[in-house]
C-alpha cells in the first residue's frame, strides 16, 4: 500500500475529510446550543466546494484500470463515470437544500455530512473490484440514507420513514453479506474477476441470488422495493430527492460489477432472471404511480419504474447494455432531481406542499420553476426532446441487440401508461391556478440548481453526442 | 454540414416562442402580434422553398446534414422532395390563419407558444430524412397538441387530450421499436448501422417476408392512428370536437396528413412487399372507413363532431388512394391532402365562428341564418361544395385523381368509394340546411355577419379551392417525380432472400456498434435551382 493507491482514491477521500470538517464546524458554528437549525450555515458551501474538488479529482483521466489496496479497488472508466454521476447529485443536492433546511430547522451540519458521506458510499460501489468492497459501499451509501429519512426529528412521518427504511435495509444487508459467504464458498474467493472464471454451481448461483436481493432493495426493484414509497414520503423532501438518485447510482455500480463485468459467461442464466424482474418492476411501478394523489409517492413508484428501465440495461448486458445504463442513470439523476427539486420551492402552511393539487397554476406564479418541472416530467415519461428519450432508445436498442423483444415491448408499454400519470401533473402546472395557500419560496441556490437540471436534462436529449460517445468509449475500453 | 433554409422552417417558429416568452404576458395584444408575424415570416420562408423547388426532380432537396450522435449512426438530415413539398407549404399557410382566427382569451401567451411548438414539430416531421429525428419531431408534436387541448379545450377536455394523446403514443412507440429493428437489420445489409433512411433504402434489407409483415404492421399502425383509419378512429371525435376550433384546424388539417406522409415516406419505400400483401386490406378498412364515417357524420347532432366524421371520411378517400400503388392514385391522395387541409380546415373554422357568436354547437339551434348572414352563407356553400368535390374546386380534382387510380386497380373499391361521395354530399348538404336554411329562428335574428379579421382568414383559403381546382399542375407536377420513382420501386419484388438474412442473427454475432459512414448522397447544388 503506497501513496499512490491514496491519490486513486482522492474522490472519496475528499468527500470523507469534508464529511468530518462539516460537522467539526458545524459544531463551532452553534456552539452548545441544542436548538439547531433555522439559521444560514456556512456547511453547504464547505460541501459543495468539496463536491466540485472531488469531481475535478474524477474527472483526472485514469490510466485505465487501475487496481489499488490488494486489488479490492479499482479505477476505471465506470468508476470515473459514477464518480461523475454521484459528485453531480450530491452538488444539486447541496444547491437545492439550504432554503428548506432554514424553514424547517433542520441540522444542517449532520445534514450535509450524511450525505456527502452517502455520495463516498456510491462512489465506492463503483469503483469495487471485491464483492468486499461492494459491500463496505453499499453499506456506506445506505447508512446516511437511513439517518436522512428520520432527520426530521419532530416529524413522526419522517421517524417512522427512517426506521422502516432502516428495518428493511438491514434485512437486505444481512442477504447480501450471506451471498458473498456462499459465493465465497463456492468460488473461495471474493475478488470479482477471479468469481468471473469460476464455473457456474448451485451454491454461486444462490450466492449471486443473495447478492442480487441486497442490490434490488438499494435500486427499489420489484418485489424489494415496498420501502420506496413510505420512506419517499416521509423523509424530508431534499433528503428524499438525493436518496431517490444516489441509491440508484450505487445499486446499479454494482449490479454492472456483478453481472455484465464479472459474469458475462453466466449471461443467459442471470439475463432470463434480471429480465424478468425488470418486466415485473417496471409494471407494477407504473400501474402504482397511476393512482397516486400524492406527488412525493407518484415520483417514488416512478423511481421503482426507473429502476426496471436501467435493469433493461443490465438484463440484455454486453458493451451496449452497459453504457445504456449508464447513459440513462445520468439522465434519470438529473430529471429526477428536477423534478423533486421544483417540490423544494414550495410550501403549503408550514408544510411541504406534496399533493398534485398543491401544484396547480405554478405556471403563473413561478414560471420558470413550472417550466423546469415540465421539462422533466417529460422527460420521466421518456418524450423527446429531453434526455429521457434518448436515454430510453439506447435502452430498447440494447434489450433488441440482445434480442430481448419482450423486454424492450413491455418497456414501451409501461412507458405509454407512464405518459398518463406525469402528463396529468403537468398538465395541473399548466392548468388554472388553484385555491389552496401554497407559497413559493425562491432561493438563488436552488435556482441555480435547478436551471443546472433542466439544461441537463434538454442537453442529454438534444445534444446527447458527447456524453454518449465519452460514456460509450468508457465502457468499450475496458473490453 | 450545411444548415439552410429547411432548418430555419424548423428554427423560426422556435425563436419565435421564446421572443413570445420574453413578453410581459399581460400584453396580450404584444404576444398575438409577435406569434402572427413569426407565422407569417414562416410562411414566406416556405413560400420561398416552395418556388424553388424544382419540380420533375425524384430525389430530396435543400438536403441538410449535421453529425448528431454518430457513435449509433444517428443524423440531423432534412430534405424534401415531392411527397413533402406542398404538405410543408400547407403547414406554413394554416399556421398563420389559425393565429389570426382565434383570439384566445385565457392565457394568450401560452397559447401562442404552444401553437409556434406545434409549428415546429410538424415542421420537421414532414422534412426530417433520419428515421430517430423524425420520431423525434413526431412526438414532439404531440406533446404540445396535448395541452393545447387539455388546457382550452372544451368542458371534457382532460379525458380527451388524454385518451388523444395514449392512443398515438401507443401506436409510435411500437414504431419506434420496429425503427430500432430496420436499423439492425439495415446495418447488417449496408454492413454499419444507422437510421437513415435514404442510406437505409440504398441497399435491399434483405427482411423475411414473415418479420416483413409485423415491422410494417408496426409502422402502420402508428399512421393508422394519427390518420385515424377505421377502427382506430376512436379518438377522434372527443379530440376534434373538444379542442379549440381553431387547434381542430389543425388536427384535422395537419397532424391527420402526418399519418398519411408517414405511410407513403416509410411503408411503402422500406417494406414495399408488404405494402402490396397488406394493400387490399388497407383499401378495405379504406372503404369502411369512407362509408362509415359518413354514414355517422349524417346522424351528427353536433355540428363539430358531425365534420370530425366527415374528416373521418375524407381521410379513406386518401389511404384508398395510397395503397392503389397506382401513379394517378397516389397523386390524387397527396393533392387531396393538401385539399382535405384547406376545405376541412375552413369547415372547422366556420363552424369555430358560429359556436363563437351563439355560444351552440348543435346544429337545432340554428336555422335559416343565410337571411341574416349572407355573406357567411356563401363562403360556407363555397367550402362544402369543395369539400362534396364539385367540379371547378380543389376537392374534385383530388377525388376524381383517386377514383381514377382505383378503378384501373380495384374496379369494385372505386365503386363503393362513389357511394361515399354521395354520402359526403348527404351530411354536407345536412348541414348547410340545418344551418342556414328553413325558417329563421327567432333567437338568430341579430347574429353579426363575417368580420374583417374573419373575412382575413377565410379568403386566402377559398382562393386555394379555386385555384387548386382550376390549375392543380404546380402542386401535382412537384410531386410527379417522386411519385413514379417512389412505386417503381415498390413494385420492384425485393430479392430472393438469403437463408440467412433474418431478424434474428445468432447470439454473438450481434454488430458491434461503431461509428457510421453514411452513403454519400449527391445533393443539389444551389446554383441548379431554377
Amino acid at each position: 500500500m503506497t501513496w499512490e493507491h491514496f491519490s486513486l482514491i482522492a474522490p472519496e477521500l475528499i468527500l470523507t475529510v469534508a464529511a468530518c470538517a462539516v460537522l467539526l464546524l458545524d459544531a463551532w458554528e452553534t456552539g452548545p446550543s441544542l436548538d439547531v437549525g433555522g439559521r444560514p450555515s456556512s456547511a453547504a458551501w464547505v460541501s459543495l466546494a468539496a463536491v466540485v474538488l472531488s469531481a475535478a479529482a474524477a474527472m483526472h483521466p485514469a490510466r485505465s484500470p487501475e487496481v489499488a489496496f490488494a486489488g479490492m479497488y479499482v479505477r476505471d472508466q465506470i468508476t470515473q463515470i459514477i464518480d461523475l454521476s454521484a459528485a453531480a447529485a450530491a452538488g444539486c443536492g447541496v444547491l437545492l437544500s439550504p432554503g428548506y433546511l432554514e424553514r424547517f430547522r433542520l441540522p444542517a451540519g449532520e445534514y450535509y455530512a450524511l450525505l456527502l458521506l452517502s455520495a463516498v458510499g456510491a462512489m465506492l460501489m463503483g469503483a469495487s473490484r471485491d464483492l468486499i468492497t461492494l459491500f463496505v459501499g453499499l453499506e456506506i451509501l445506505s447508512f446516511p440514507l437511513y439517518l436522512l429519512a428520520a432527520l426530521a426529528r419532530r416529524s413522526v412521518r419522517s421517524q417512522e420513514a427512517g426506521l422502516k427504511y432502516l428495518l428493511l435495509g438491514a434485512f437486505a444487508t444481512a442477504f447480501f453479506i450471506y451471498g458473498v459467504a456462499l459465493v465465497y464458498g463456492a468460488a473461495g474467493t471474493t475478488d470479482l474477476a477471479r468469481i468471473g472464471q469460476t464455473a457456474a454451481s448451485p451454491l454461486l448461483n444462490i450466492g449471486v441470488g443473495l447478492v442480487t436481493i441486497g442490490l434490488a432493495f438499494e435500486a427499489a426493484l420489484v418485489p424489494f422495493h415496498a420501502w420506496a414509497p413510505d420512506v419517499y414520503e416521509g423523509a424530508p423532501l431534499p433528503a428524499a430527492a438525493f436518496m431517490s438518485v444516489i441509491a440508484k447510482a450505487g445499486a446499479f455500480a454494482g449490479l454492472v460489477r456483478v453481472f455484465p463485468q464479472a459474469l458475462p459467461h453466466l449471461a443467459p442464466a442471470w439475463g432470463q432472471m434480471l429480465s424478468v424482474m425488470a418486466v415485473i418492476t417496471m409494471v407494477t411501478g407504473n400501474l402504482a404511480a397511476l393512482s397516486q394523489s400524492n406527488v412525493k409517492r407518484l415520483l417514488a413508484y416512478s423511481s421503482v419504474a426507473h429502476a426496471g428501465y436501467l435493469l433493461i440495461g443490465v438484463a440484455s448486458g454486453g458493451e451496449a447494455g452497459t453504457w445504456a445504463v449508464f447513459y440513462y442513470l445520468a439522465v434519470y439523476t438529473a430529471m429526477n432531481l428536477g423534478a423533486f427539486g421544483v417540490l423544494i420551492l414550495l410550501e403549503r402552511r408550514g408544510e411541504e406542499a406534496d399533493r398534485i393539487e398543491d401544484l396547480a397554476g405554478l405556471v403563473q406564479r413561478a414560471p420558470w420553476a413550472a417550466a423546469a418541472l415540465v421539462v422533466c416530467l417529460v422527460s420521466l415519461a421518456g418524450l423527446p426532446p429531453t434526455g429521457g428519450f434518448i436515454g430510453k432508445l439506447y435502452l430498447f436498442q440494447a434489450a433488441l441487440l440482445a434480442h430481448r423483444t419482450a423486454l424492450a415491448l413491455v418497456a414501451v408499454l409501461t412507458s405509454v401508461i407512464s405518459i398518463y400519470y406525469y402528463l396529468r401533473v403537468a398538465s395541473v402546472v399548466l392548468g388554472p391556478v388553484g385555491t389552496t395557500a401554497v407559497a413559493v419560496r425562491r432561493n438563488v441556490p436552488a435556482g441555480i440548481a435547478l436551471a443546472v437540471l433542466a439544461a441537463g436534462v434538454l442537453w442529454l436529449g438534444v445534444l446527447p453526442s458527447a456524453p454518449t460517445s465519452f460514456i460509450q468509449q468508457g465502457v468499450h475500453v475496458l473490453k | 454540414m450545411n444548415i439552410g433554409i429547411l432548418t430555419g422552417l424548423v428554427l423560426l417558429p422556435l425563436a419565435g416562442a421564446l421572443s413570445t416568452a420574453a413578453i410581459d404576458a399581460r400584453a396580450a395584444r404584444a404576444v398575438r402580434g409577435v406569434g402572427l408575424l413569426t407565422a407569417a415570416l414562416v410562411f414566406a420562408l416556405a413560400a420561398v422553398m416552395w418556388t424553388r423547388f424544382a419540380a420533375g426532380v425524384a430525389g430530396l432537396q435543400f438536403e441538410e446534414r449535421a453529425a448528431w450522435v454518430p457513435g449509433i449512426g444517428l443524423g440531423y438530415h432534412l430534405g424534401v422532395d415531392g411527397l413533402s413539398v406542398n404538405l410543408v407549404a400547407l403547414v406554413a399557410l394554416l399556421f398563420p390563419l389559425a393565429l389570426a382566427a382565434a383570439p384566445v382569451r385565457d392565457r394568450p401567451k401560452a397559447f401562442v407558444i404552444t401553437m409556434l411548438l406545434l409549428e415546429a414539430g410538424l415542421f420537421g416531421t414532414f422534412l426530417a430524412q433520419d428515421m430517430i429525428l423524425f420520431y423525434v419531431f413526431w412526438e414532439a408534436m404531440l406533446i404540445p397538441m396535448y395541452f393545447l387541448i387539455g388546457l382550452w379545450g372544451g368542458p371534457g377536455r382532460a379525458a380527451a387530450a388524454i385518451k388523444f394523446f395514449l392512443y398515438t403514443m401507443a401506436g409510435s412507440v411500437l414504431m419506434l421499436l420496429a425503427i430500432i429493428a430496420v436499423y439492425f437489420q439495415g446495418g447488417r445489409a449496408i454492413g454499419a448501422p444507422t437510421f437513415d433512411l435514404p442510406a437505409l433504402l440504398a441497399h435491399p434489407l434483405g427482411l423475411s417476408g414473415e418479420t416483413e409483415a409485423v415491422l410494417f404492421a408496426a409502422f402502420a399502425a402508428a399512421f393508422a392512428i394519427k390518420m385515424p383509419v377505421w377502427p382506430l378512429h376512436t379518438w377522434l371525435p372527443d379530440a376534434y370536437a373538444e379542442a379549440p376550433p381553431v387547434v381542430t384546424v389543425l388536427l384535422a388539417g395537419l397532424m391527420a396528413k402526418a399519418g398519411a406522409y408517414g405511410l407513403l415516406r416509410f411503408c411503402l419505400p422500406l417494406f414495399p412487399d408488404a405494402s402490396r400483401a397488406f394493400g387490399p386490406l388497407l383499401s378495405t378498412l379504406a372503404l369502411v372507413g369512407i362509408l362509415y364515417g359518413g354514414a355517422v357524420a349524417w346522424t351528427q347532432g353536433d355540428m363539430r363532431r358531425l365534420l370530425a366524421y366527415g374528416s373521418m371520411s375524407h381521410m379513406g378517400f386518401i389511404l384508398l388512394g395510397i395503397f392503389t400503388l397506382d401513379v394517378t392514385g397516389v397523386q390524387g391522395s397527396l393533392i387531396q391532402m393538401i385539399n382535405h387541409g384547406v376545405s376541412t380546415g375552413a369547415l372547422f373554422l366556420l363552424a369555430g365562428f358560429l359556436i363563437e357568436r351563439t355560444g351552440q354547437a348543435r346544429t337545432d339551434a340554428y336555422g335559416g341564418a343565410a337571411g341574416v348572414i349572407p355573406a357567411f352563407a356563401a363562403v360556407a356553400l363555397i367550402v362544402v361544395v369543395s369539400s362534396l368535390a364539385l367540379p371547378g374546386t380543389n376537392g374534385f380534382i383530388g377525388e376524381f385523381l383517386i377514383l381514377l387510380g382505383t378503378f384501373q386497380v380495384r374496379p369494385g373499391a372505386a365503386v363503393a368509394a362513389t357511394m361515399g361521395v354521395v354520402v359526403a354530399a348527404a351530411y354536407l348538404l345536412a348541414f348547410i340546411g340545418r344551418v342556414f336554411h328553413g325558417p329563421l329562428r327567432d333567437d338568430l335574428r341579430r347574429l353579426p355577419d363575417l368580420r374583417a379579421r374573419e373575412y382575413a382568414v377565410l379568403i386566402p383559403l377559398v382562393l386555394a379551392i379555386f385555384w387548386a381546382g382550376l390549375y392543380p399542375h404546380p402542386l401535382l407536377s412537384r410531386s410527379e417525380a417522386t411519385v413514379t420513382s417512389l412505386l417503381a420501386r415498390v413494385a420492384r419484388t425485393q430479392p430472393a432472400q438469403r437463408p440467412s438474412a433474418r431478424l434474428q442473427v445468432s447470439r454473438g454475432a450481434a454488430p458491434r456498434l461503431q461509428p457510421v459512414r453514411t452513403q454519400p448522397v449527391v445533393s443539389r447544388k444551389p446554383e441548379l435551382l431554377p
